[in-house]
C-alpha cells in the first residue's frame, strides 16, 4: 500500500521533467588559484565551457593559422617548454623568417593587463592576430584564415559544436583560443606548495626567498612575479629595440620592456626581449655588475644589484622552486 | 482492495493533470510560459512600437561637388598640385542617433557601419528599425568609439577580417586611404592608415547636424534619405603635398592631423528628402 503511494507520488514529480541529456564531456570552467588576485580578463563576456576550450585547444595545434600550413600556435608556445618556444632567442615563422624578440611563455594570461614586450596588444581575445598576421610569423590574413575554416566540414562541425552557428566567424576563433590559454595556469610549482602550507624551503631556497623578496620582489612581484610594468634595466646604452615606446611614442619609453614572470624562468631560457642571454647566471651577472647607463634606466638599478657569489647561489636555489613541472605535463592541455 | 484501487485512480488523474498547465502559450508574449499547455488568455504582449527605414547616403566627390570621386581615377589637389590616383577609401561611421522632434534621441544599436568605395561607389548606410516620427537632426561617428578599442573581439563590421585593425597596437585602423601619386616619394605611392582612441592620439570626432525647416518623416513605409558628402581631399588640409607625408601606419600627430582635417571639414551634412 504504502509502496504504491510512493510509486505515484514519484510519477506525478518525475511526469514533467525533460529527459536529462548527459553530456559527453565533462563540464569544465576557469580555475582560479586561491592565493591569485581576481582575473583581468572579463570571463562573463567569455564564459569557458569544455566545448569551447576543446576547440581553442584544436586550433591552438592547429597548422590551419599558418599561411602554408606550416606553423601552429604551439610551434613557438611548446607545452614542454612552459609554453615558451624551443630555448631559442627569437623564432622562426613561416619561410623561416625570424623575428626580433623572444617569444614569451603562454601562461597565467588571465592576469596579464596587456601583451607583448611592449604591451601593444591590450586585450587577450587580440592577441592571437598578432602572430597570425604578422608576416615573420604566421604571415596569414585574418580574412584568409575564416574562409580555410569556413571552407572546411571539419572545422565548421568543430565550431558549431562549440559556439552552436553555421558561420564561422573571427570573433569565435578569437574567443576559443581565449579560453585554451585561460586555463593555462601556472601554480603547481614548489613555491606554491610552501605557499599553502603543503611543502617548505629548505635552508637555502629560504635564504633566497629572502634575497628575491629584498632585491627583486619589486618588480617581480608575487604571487605572479611580475608588476608588468614597463622598464628599462641597462641592457644597452642605445636600445637597438625601442619596445614600449613603439607603442606610446614617448621618448621616456624608449628601451622599456614588460617585466617578464619569474614562473618557470629557469625553464624558459634565453633570456631579455632579444633573447641575449642564455643563463641565468648572465642574468645574475647583468643585475649585479652589467647594468648600463640610459636616460630611461630604471630608479631601482641605478646601482644594479650587487650580488655576492653565494647570493646568487641562494638565488638560485629559489628560482628552482618556480618550475611548475605539474604544466608540463598537464594531459588536458597537451596536443589533441 | 477498493481504497488502493480509488489511490491509483487518483494518482493517475495527478499525473494526467500536471502536465495540462495553463498559462500563456505564445512564444512571442513577455510572460510565454513552456511549461504552459493550454493558452488561459493571459499573454501579455510588449508596446508594439511601429519602426521604418532610414537611408544615409555617402556621397563621395573631389573638392568641388560637381566632381564624383572614385577610387582608380586620377584627382589633381588644388592646394598642393599633387596627382592623386586612390586605390583604397575606406573609413568607419558609427554610434548614429537621430534627434525626435521632442528633443529626445533614438539610438541606434549596434551602430557600426565600414563604408567601403571599392565596393560601392556612393556608400548607402541603411538604418532599420527607426521609431516612426518626425526628425530634426543626426550626430554620428567618424571612426570607431574606444570602448570597442578595447573590448575584445567584435563582429559584424568590427570584424578584423576587414583589414581595419593593428594587430601589433590593438585599435581599428578607422580611415583607410591608399593609392599612386607621381610627387609621393619612394616608389610612388601613398598610404594612410589612421587610426587612434586615446589621450593625444584620439582622432575619433563626433559629428552633429539639424535637418533645417524640413524635418526627416519616418513612417512604416517611408523611404527617407540623409545626404552626407564626403571629399578625401580634405586629408591633406593641413598635412600639404603627399611629398610631406607618404605614409602614415601608427596613431599619432600625422593621423590625428589627417584625420581630424578629413572629419571636420571633409564629412558634412548636405540635405534631407523624404
Amino acid at each position: 500500500m504504502r509502496f504504491i503511494i510512493i510509486l505515484c507520488l514519484l510519477q506525478v514529480l518525475t511526469a514533467c521533467k525533460k529527459t536529462l541529456i548527459t553530456p559527453v564531456l565533462p563540464l569544465l570552467s576557469f580555475y582560479q588559484p586561491v592565493d591569485f588576485p581576481e582575473p583581468v580578463y572579463p570571463l562573463a563576456q567569455n564564459p569557458v565551457t569544455r566545448e569551447k576550450f576543446e576547440l581553442g585547444r584544436l586550433l591552438f595545434y592547429s597548422p590551419v593559422l599558418s599561411l602554408d600550413n606550416t606553423i601552429s600556435c604551439a610551434t613557438c608556445h611548446a607545452q614542454t617548454h612552459l609554453f615558451a618556444d624551443h630555448n631559442v632567442a627569437v623564432s622562426s615563422g613561416v619561410g623561416g623568417l625570424t623575428g626580433t624578440r623572444n617569444a614569451p611563455p603562454v601562461f597565467n594570461m588571465a592576469w596579464q593587463p596587456h601583451f607583448m614586450w611592449d604591451g601593444g596588444v591590450n586585450h587577450l581575445e587580440m592577441f592571437s592576430i598578432a602572430p597570425i598576421t604578422n608576416p615573420v610569423e604566421m604571415n596569414e590574413t585574418m580574412l584568409n584564415v575564416i574562409n580555410k575554416l569556413n571552407a572546411s566540414d571539419y572545422w565548421k562541425k568543430q565550431f558549431k559544436a562549440a559556439f552552436g552557428t553555421d558561420q564561422i566567424t573571427d570573433q569565435q576563433l578569437f574567443r576559443a583560443l581565449t579560453q585554451y590559454m585561460l586555463m593555462i595556469v601556472s601554480d603547481g610549482s614548489h613555491y606554491d606548495k610552501v605557499k599553502r602550507g603543503q611543502a617548505s624551503f629548505t635552508a637555502d631556497q629560504q635564504a633566497g626567498y629572502n634575497l628575491f623578496l629584498q632585491k627583486c620582489a619589486s618588480c617581480h612581484k608575487e604571487p605572479l612575479f611580475t608588476d608588468y610594468s614597463f622598464r628599462n634595466n641597462g641592457l644597452d646604452e642605445i636600445s637597438a629595440d625601442d619596445g614600449r615606446y613603439l607603442i606610446t611614442q614617448l621618448e621616456s619609453d624608449k628601451g622599456r620592456f614588460k617585466v617578464p614572470t619569474l614562473r618557470n624562468v629557469l625553464l624558459t631560457y634565453p633570456y631579455m626581449h632579444d633573447g641575449r642571454f642564455f643563463t641565468i647566471d648572465q642574468v645574475l651577472e647583468h643585475y649585479s655588475s652589467g647594468v648600463k647607463s640610459h636616460t630611461n634606466l630604471d630608479p631601482s638599478l641605478q646601482n644594479g644589484i650587487p650580488l655576492t657569489a653565494d647570493e646568487k647561489k641562494y638565488l638560485k636555489r629559489f628560482l628552482e622552486t618556480l618550475n611548475d613541472y605539474e604544466l608540463m605535463s598537464k594531459m588536458e592541455l597537451s596536443e589533441p | 482492495m477498493k481504497k488502493i484501487a480509488l489511490l491509483v485512480v487518483a494518482a493517475g488523474i495527478l499525473v494526467f493533470n500536471s502536465c495540462k498547465k495553463e498559462g500563456c502559450t505564445d512564444p512571442e508574449a513577455l510572460n510565454y510560459s513552456d511549461k504552459a499547455k493550454t493558452d488561459n488568455g493571459t499573454c501579455q504582449y510588449e508596446e508594439v512600437q511601429e519602426t521604418g527605414k532610414v537611408t544615409l547616403m555617402l556621397a563621395h566627390y573631389w573638392v568641388n561637388e560637381t566632381m564624383d570621386f572614385s577610387l582608380n581615377m586620377q584627382y589633381v589637389h588644388p592646394e598642393t598640385g599633387d596627382s592623386l590616383t586612390f586605390t583604397t577609401f575606406k573609413y568607419f561611421v558609427s554610434n548614429i542617433k537621430l534627434k525626435k522632434e521632442d528633443g529626445t534621441w533614438w539610438t541606434q544599436p549596434e551602430s557600426y557601419y565600414l563604408v567601403n568605395l571599392d565596393e560601392a561607389e556612393g556608400a548607402q548606410l541603411v538604418l532599420s528599425g527607426v521609431p516612426v516620427g518626425n526628425y530634426t537632426g543626426i550626430s554620428y561617428v567618424m571612426g570607431v568609439d574606444s570602448t570597442r578599442n578595447v573590448s575584445g573581439a567584435q563582429t559584424g563590421a568590427l570584424s578584423t577580417t576587414s583589414g581595419m585593425f593593428w594587430s601589433w597596437n590593438t585599435g581599428y585602423i578607422m580611415v583607410k586611404a591608399e593609392g599612386t601619386s607621381p610627387q609621393a616619394g619612394m616608389g610612388g605611392a601613398f598610404t594612410y592608415h589612421l587610426g587612434g582612441f586615446s589621450g593625444n592620439n584620439n582622432i575619433v570626432t563626433t559629428k552633429t547636424a539639424a535637418f533645417g525647416t524640413e524635418s526627416l518623416n519616418v513612417t512604416t513605409t517611408s523611404t527617407g534619405m540623409i545626404h552626407l558628402g564626403v571629399d578625401p581631399s580634405r586629408l591633406f588640409t593641413t598635412t600639404g603635398s603627399v611629398s610631406n607625408v607618404g605614409m602614415v601606419h601608427m596613431p599619432g600627430q600625422n593621423a590625428v592631423t589627417m584625420a581630424t582635417d578629413f572629419y571636420n571639414s571633409g564629412v558634412s551634412f548636405k540635405y534631407i528628402h523624404n
